[in-house]
């Protein structure tokens, strides 16, 4: 009984901590895009609410809460509001099977830092991802408004395109760790002394490309297209539940495959990696925490890259997104997926 | 015991949303019912310990399949989806003998599973090696020929589709590059 009540309390505990990174991170990553942004542009970005803009998050969110909640007047009441919540509760949920470092002991028990660690995870997280088509695709059709219903058929379009291309990209690591488990894949890529990313680069090109789509960033941004939809599906909600859908698109999206990237492709909380021969840490001074502070590193650098992209480049026309994603992603995803599958047996076995 | 509280749970959430699927008449609402009832199925299949086919279960029926009902529905314009023209009294009662043919086939196939392996020497199987190697190795040694029929009967449907989507003078190739 008590071994249950223990159990039950430390997966208590992961949830809580799991669900505070998520959304706290998620929202104080508004403020690291404006200053990237403003820096980018050469202007300092929010500098008034506390010490260089670090209180403006909050503050956002109180005005988001506090303004009134408008709702249009021939739509879907319940479907409307079921959107954001299909919207958020996937996207949270894929932080499940994201291991943030080794196991750790506490008083005699070993602990993963991993919410459950099933042997499919990266299938779920795909399965769970593209679940997001749903929240996006209702927004559209509740709100009972042309531009949102644009901007959810396009978006619903980028996002079936590019699912089938990044599942094939991510088969490549998947067929070299050899195991569906993301936990396991982090440790293969220790065991084997190769981040994936050295013989796997087309597959992270095109994982990347399907990042940036899956999540609507710039230079897939298509369905906002400020100028011509106003900011599409997104266009009759207001307040904080127009807030809630960048949040959960822009930063929560972009954080968990973020974490998925690194885990399949820069060896998760492995340091920096000198292929076949092992790993050098010039963090080795932090202990047990340095694996933790190498995953941070990692995701921290792939969403600076991520954002620098936002604020750099135009973006594609529709046609020209799904030509890419069909013409160019799925067939480079394939020949690698052959090209693996061909090379990768006859080294490791 | 608590496998069998959770095994219930998920159930009665299948049930349930299989009677939303038939009883509501909204299309819209219909597949979220679909959606739910397909969740509810990959959550028995992660009880059961088939973590494989649950999420196989969500990435192609809740999201490949269930989304272009989705699509297609958006593109209904408000006043045909909320119309109550759908429902088909003659047809559900000539569908019922079909039901109860289709129950005795589940029937049939489930002692067959059972008569398979007696002594649980598959599920001790399944439990050594993985649910992802099981799979594997069952589809391409034992059912390899018909694995492969299926694939070829898949291509086939896939070339049907492009061959009858496809329209030749509404193309706007040279518009766009």
């Amino acid at each position: 009984m008590m071994e249950i009540a223990i159990n039950l309390l430390i997966i208590l505990i992961k949830i809580l901590v799991i669900l505070a990174i998520a959304l706290g991170i998620g929202a104080y990553l508004t403020l690291v895009e404006r200053k990237v942004a403003a820096h980018i542009q050469r202007r300092p970005g929010p500098m008034v609410v506390g010490w260089h803009g670090l209180l403006q998050p909050i503050a956002d969110g109180v005005k988001l809460i506090t303004k009134e909640d408008l709702f249009p007047r021939y739509g879907n009441r319940f479907l409307y509001n079921l959107a954001l919540i299909m919207a958020l509760v996937p996207a949270v949920l894929v932080f499940a099977v994201v291991p943030f470092g080794p196991p750790i002991e506490i008083g005699g028990r070993e602990i993963k830092p991993i919410l459950t660690d099933v042997n499919v995870g990266i299938l779920l997280v795909f399965g769970l991802g593209s679940l997001a088509v749903y929240a996006i695709a209702l927004a559209g059709w509740a709100s009972n408004s042309k531009y949102a219903l644009i901007g959810s058929m396009r978006k619903a379009g980028i996002i079936i395109s590019y699912e089938v291309a990044i599942t094939f990209a991510v088969m490549g690591p998947l067929m070299l760790a050899g195991t569906l488990s993301t936990f396991e894949i982090v440790q293969a890529q220790i065991d084997q002394k190769l981040w994936y990313f050295w013989v796997q680069p087309v597959a992270f090109v095109v994982y990347m490309f399907s990042l940036l789509a899956e999540t609507g960033r710039v230079p897939f941004d298509i369905q906002e297209a400020e100028a011509e939809l106003v900011t599409g599906f997104t266009v009759e909600y207001g307040g904080i539940k127009f807030g809630l859908f960048p949040l959960v698109e822009w930063y929560v999206e972009v954080l968990t495959l973020s974490a998925i990237a690194v885990v399949l492709f820069f060896g998760g909380w492995s340091p920096i990696n000198i292929p076949f021969l092992g790993f050098v840490d010039p963090l080795f001074f932090l202990g047990p925490f340095a694996p933790f502070v190498w995953f941070v590193l990692k995701v921290a650098l792939l969403l600076l890259f991520v954002l620098w992209l936002h604020w750099t480049l135009p973006r594609y026309r529709i046609d020209q997104i799904t030509a890419i994603a069909w013409k160019v992603m799925l067939p480079l995803a394939l020949l690698n997926l052959v090209i693996t599958a061909v090379i990768a047996p006859l080294i490791w076995r | 015991m608590f496998k069998l509280i959770v095994f219930i749970i998920f159930s009665a959430w299948a049930v349930i949303s299989s009677l939303g699927v038939v009883l509501f008449s909204n299309p819209v609402y219909v597949i979220l019912w679909l959606l739910s009832a397909l969740i509810s199925i990959a959550g028995i299949f992660f009880v059961a310990g088939a973590e494989l086919v649950g999420a196989i279960q969500l990435i192609i029926y809740a999201v490949a399949i269930a989304v272009f009902y989705i699509f297609v529905l958006t593109a209904v314009p408000w006043e045909k989806a909320l119309k109550k023209d759908s429902h088909y009294r003659v047809e559900g009662v000539i569908a019922f003998p079909f039901i109860i043919l289709l129950y005795i086939e589940m029937f049939i196939v489930f002692t067959l599973g059972v008569m398979a392996s007696p002594k649980k020497q598959l599920k001790l199987f399944i439990e050594r090696i993985g649910n992802a190697e099981v799979v594997g190795s069952i589809l391409f040694s034992k059912y390899f020929i018909a694995f492969e029929i299926v694939s070829l009967v898949l291509l086939m449907g896939m070339i049907g589709a492009v061959l009858i989507g496809r329209k030749e003078s509404q193309t706007y190739d040279g518009d766009t590059s």
